[in-house]
């Protein structure tokens, strides 16, 4: 079989992102390039981010996961927008 | 001035379990009402539904929600629903909430909306039923924020949806996905009917600020783009 083509990879990790029930996010950005994938985007918890780990992992063993996701901000907010 | 604190997206379970509560505990120093914009859990369960309601729970000035795709992917909507309410929590479906805040009457309407895309760019009613069955699905819900806003007899209006009534909110998305993220007939029925202001979460990419054609404000609240417990809009009244 010919090596995976960076587009169906993306896709494949976005599906099982998106599907898998440990994961079920549609809120992370996936990059590919070469052996390095690179995700990005936010998750409620530091638990979730690196849940989003062990899902590619299984499925792609042998590339190096740069996990850029943040983890939410719930702090109060600063300001107040004023609608006139 | 009406203080109005909104937020989607929060994506609750378990292990999110308190993460809003020290911001919510000054609710009241910032806002007269709370608007939950869908997307509270992340797999649409009971259990979910439970973290939330309790997060939720007790707050010092009224909440309002409607429910987005993640709090249906267990098909047990109802019961979520359920659970919401018992707790106090109001979730809508084509329904609208009038509230008294500081003497004047503020209306919700809200619905979880749906996809379809945007004038020029959208799916259309034809074909095969499965393509069918999704834009009547986008149809239907629109005709009931129609209804639900036009249920309203209210100093202020506003509509309250999970999925975008504009693209412009959803700049930051890649525009391939657009028709997964809103639909253009949200929109149009919030120009028809005049609304204040309209709050939507869905796209955590998107972007906070947009204006209907009609020229109705437009917030997308999903917490990834807000970056915090809430955000806070004052409305003159
Ligand atoms: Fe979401
Ligand atoms: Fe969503």
């Amino acid at each position: 079989m010919n090596e995976e083509s960076p587009q169906y990879r993306v896709a494949h990790v976005r599906r099982a992102l998106a599907e898998d029930p440990r994961t079920a996010e549609m809120g992370v950005r996936v990059n590919v390039r070469g052996e390095h994938l690179h995700l990005s985007g936010e998750v409620a918890t530091e638990q979730r981010r690196d849940e989003l780990e062990q899902v590619i992992v299984e499925l792609l063993p042998d590339v190096e996961v740069h996990n850029d996701v943040r983890v939410a901000d719930t702090r109060e907010p600063a300001r107040l927008e004023e609608l006139r | 001035m009406i203080r109005i604190a909104a937020v989607g997206d929060v994506h609750l379970g378990e292990d999110a379990r308190g993460r809003l509560r020290p911001a919510l505990d000054h609710l009241a120093d910032h806002a007269d009402v709370l608007l939950l914009a869908g997307d509270l859990t992340r797999h649409g369960t009971v259990e979910e539904a439970h973290v939330v309601a309790d997060e939720f729970a007790e707050l010092p000035v009224p909440v309002v929600a409607v429910l987005g795709n993640h709090d249906h992917h267990s098909d047990q909507a109802d019961d979520v629903t359920k659970v919401l309410e018992d707790h106090g929590i109001r979730v809508l479906e084509g329904e609208g909430v009038t509230l008294e805040i500081g003497g004047r009457r503020v209306g919700v309407a809200g619905v979880k909306g749906f996809g379809g895309g945007f004038a020029g760019k959208c799916a259309s009613n034809f074909g095969e039923p499965e393509m069918k069955a999704f834009v009547g699905h986008t149809i239907e819900i629109a005709e009931r924020l129609r209804s639900a806003l036009e249920s309203l007899d209210t100093d202020l209006r506003i509509a309250l949806t999970h999925y975008s009534p504009i693209p412009e909110t959803l700049r930051g998305e890649p525009p391939e996905i657009y028709p997964f993220l809103g639909c253009y007939q949200l929109g149009e029925v919030i120009d028809d009917c005049g609304v204040d202001l309209a709050l939507h979460g869905h796209a955590h990419f998107g972007c906070e600020q947009g204006v209907t054609p009609g020229g109705t404000r437009v917030r997308n609240v999903a917490q990834p783009v807000i970056r915090s417990a809430f955000a806070t809009y004052g409305l003159e009244s």
